[in-house]
């Protein structure tokens, strides 16, 4: 045995299958699909043979997983939705308030920026991972190493497209020395805590993960077929946005605006079994709602987010101001609703306990008031 | 930057050096042979380290890839030959006869020779496999001595020998750093199998005994080759220096 912790034997354990086949034909029938794949492209990160594909333009794929697929389960491993424990609520905070940053320019307080551009000065982090967009706002994928590269509005601001940023991810891994910084939905944070929870190497290496409010997700070629149907032309597009129920986008000479409900028929599927609004697994979670126009509310979960925040306060970084945190539950509270799409089956067993015991807990306090009450 | 000059000369200098060359010349009109090589019928007696034409041993190679890696000119190309290992070949069309392969082989697989002068019909045929590289290529030689140049007090003088010179220098093989092949996270194995698979000795396996794969790394097979640390796609493994034998 060597001095550190080589090892020469050791094992691991691997998923049980659901159906008789390749571990690939398992995923893409439990999760796939069924149509509960959030595209978090965890599985294409961790395939040791590369042959899931990620595309910001369709579903996941292994186009010849019959030959390629070497049947060793990594992807089921890395699935969130394999076993899903849906999460919902505003989660546990140490910290909430608003924020507006007063050296970048972002969707609205550019603190999402102002969180990976501090980490970055504090040495938390040596590389961070964003979505960036191309003229015709096709989501790509930049590694930001300075905080001067954060200048760029094309790397700041909401895209509401889905990107591979998990397989650059792992790359990012690879290379750095002092840690990554992740920015996410949701279902990419998620995606990320399984993958930590599963590989070592994450765990080490992944040192902030923020995450972003949200209720959907779109695919970008529908996106923008759906824009480009409402009259808007991509190459002037200078921001889009939602705020009350209304999808803006502002372009160059003008602005269109509509109900985003009417934009139900392009959301995902992954999205209406999606029930985590406030990105409750992140170090730190950030969106617009619940704080006033130009402001970013920040909900600081973990001490890392923490640490962060002390540093961007010590350095006057950003304004602060207060919260409503009732906008923010009465969403989190909208997009909970969603659970009722999610088939009984494949709800975790952990979670299935957990629902249990809430149960029996309410059903108690409901006798002892009834009891007390009757007394 | 330094810049020499000429030296001056005075004129008696100058006069002398003009008619040392002219007797040079002289020398070499009424008895030829004095200063010129004529090659090919003799052969120039070249130092043991000469960068010429490249053998090599399969018996020692570990398939590492350094002479790969390290060539400069990409002439060296790995070749999977019928016992799943892989050896090196040569387009001598790209190679710049720097050595780099020479000298990183951790074995001494690769050894130079003095042959400078291999004829080729075409591009094509200057790329040397594997097989090729075994035993020196045939050439047809007419050498009758061995020249070479010896300084003495002011002069250049051509020495003949009957002995002809050894074309390939007897190098002796350094000492092997022998190394094996060890996982450092085996909580981010995928079990996946690729190592497996990639391992040209089955130093490597993988069981599944339930929901549990179980790998091994058989420590006495592997011989170090590092291809399987090459090949993991979560690069959790590395190669250790072997413990010295009885210490």
């Amino acid at each position: 045995m060597g001095t550190q912790t080589e090892t020469l034997e050791w094992r691991v354990k691997i998923p049980e299958k659901k159906i008789e086949g390749k571990a690939w034909l398992n995923l893409k029938k439990r999760v796939i699909d069924t149509g509960l794949c959030t595209h978090c492209s965890a599985c294409a990160l961790v395939c040791p043979v590369g042959g899931i594909i990620s595309s910001p333009n369709q579903e996941i794929d292994f186009p010849e997983w019959e030959e390629n697929c070497i049947d060793c389960g990594a992807c089921i491993r890395a699935c969130h939705r394999w076993e899903y424990t849906p999460l919902y609520d505003l989660g546990d905070y140490i910290d909430l308030t608003a924020g507006k940053s007063k050296r970048f320019k972002g969707q609205d307080g550019a603190m999402v920026t102002e969180f990976m551009a501090s980490a970055l000065e504090m040495g938390l982090i040596d590389r961070a991972l964003f979505v960036g967009r191309d003229d015709e706002w096709r989501p790509v994928i930049y590694h930001i190493r300075s905080v001067d590269q954060l200048k760029n509005t094309r790397v700041t601001g909401t895209k509401y497209s889905y990107a591979s940023v998990l397989p650059e991810l792992k790359k990012a891994v690879e290379v750095t020395k002092k840690g990554v910084g992740v920015i996410g939905t949701p279902c990419i944070v998620t995606g990320v805590r399984k993958l930590q929870s599963e590989f070592k190497v994450f765990r080490d290496k992944i040192n902030l993960v923020v995450g972003l409010f949200c209720m959907e997700n779109f695919y970008y070629y529908q996106l923008r077929a759906y824009l480009e149907q409402k009259g808007v032309d991509l190459k002037k597009l200078v921001k889009m946005d939602i705020t009350k129920g209304k999808f803006i986008a502002t372009m160059t000479d003008s602005k269109v605006s509509f109900p985003v409900k009417e934009m139900d028929e392009i959301v995902p599927h992954g999205c209406e079994s999606c029930t985590d609004f406030a990105n409750v697994l992140a170090d730190v979670s950030v969106g617009s709602v619940g704080s006033k126009a130009g402001y970013s509310t920040v909900v600081v979960r973990a001490e890392v987010g923490k640490k962060v925040l002390d540093y961007i306060k010590d350095k006057g970084y950003a304004d602060f101001s207060k919260v409503n945190p009732e906008i923010i539950e009465k969403l989190t509270k909208l997009k909970k609703k969603r659970i009722k799409n999610i088939p009984e089956e494949y709800l975790s067993v952990a979670f299935k306990e957990d629902r249990k015991k809430n149960r029996e807990n309410k059903e108690n306090k409901e006798n002892k008031e009834n009891k007390e009450n009757t007394e | 930057m330094i810049k020499i000059k000429v030296p001056k000369l005075k004129m008696l200098d100058s006069v002398k050096l003009h008619v040392d060359a002219l007797l040079t010349g002289a020398k070499e009109a009424i008895r030829p042979g004095t200063i010129t090589i004529e090659y090919p019928r003799e052969r120039r007696k070249l130092p043991d380290n000469f960068r010429g034409y490249i053998l090599f041993s399969p018996e020692r190679c570990k398939s590492c890839w350094q002479c790969s890696f390290v060539c400069p000119a990409n002439a060296i190309k790995m070749e999977l030959a019928s016992n799943n290992r892989y050896y090196p070949s040569i387009d001598y069309a790209k190679c710049i006869f720097c050595h780099f392969c020479v000298d990183t082989c951790p074995v001494t697989a690769l050894r130079p020779t003095k042959i400078h002068d291999v004829v080729y019909k075409d591009l094509e045929e200057m790329y040397t496999p594997t097989e090729g590289m075994v035993n020196p290529p045939k050439i047809i030689r007419e050498e009758k001595y061995t020249v070479e140049y010896v300084v003495e007090g002011r002069d250049l003088i051509l020495k003949r020998t009957r002995e002809m010179d050894n074309l390939i220098p007897e190098i002796e093989p350094h000492a092997e750093v022998k190394e094996y092949s060890t996982c450092f996270d085996p909580e981010s194995c995928l079990a996946c199998g690729l190592c497996v698979n990639s391992c040209p000795v089955e130093a490597i396996s993988i069981t599944t005994v339930g929901q549990e794969r179980r790998l091994k790394i058989d420590r006495e097979k592997c011989y170090g080759c590092g291809i399987c640390v090459n090949v993991c796609p979560m690069h959790i493994l590395k190669l250790v220096k072997r413990p010295e034998e009885g210490g």
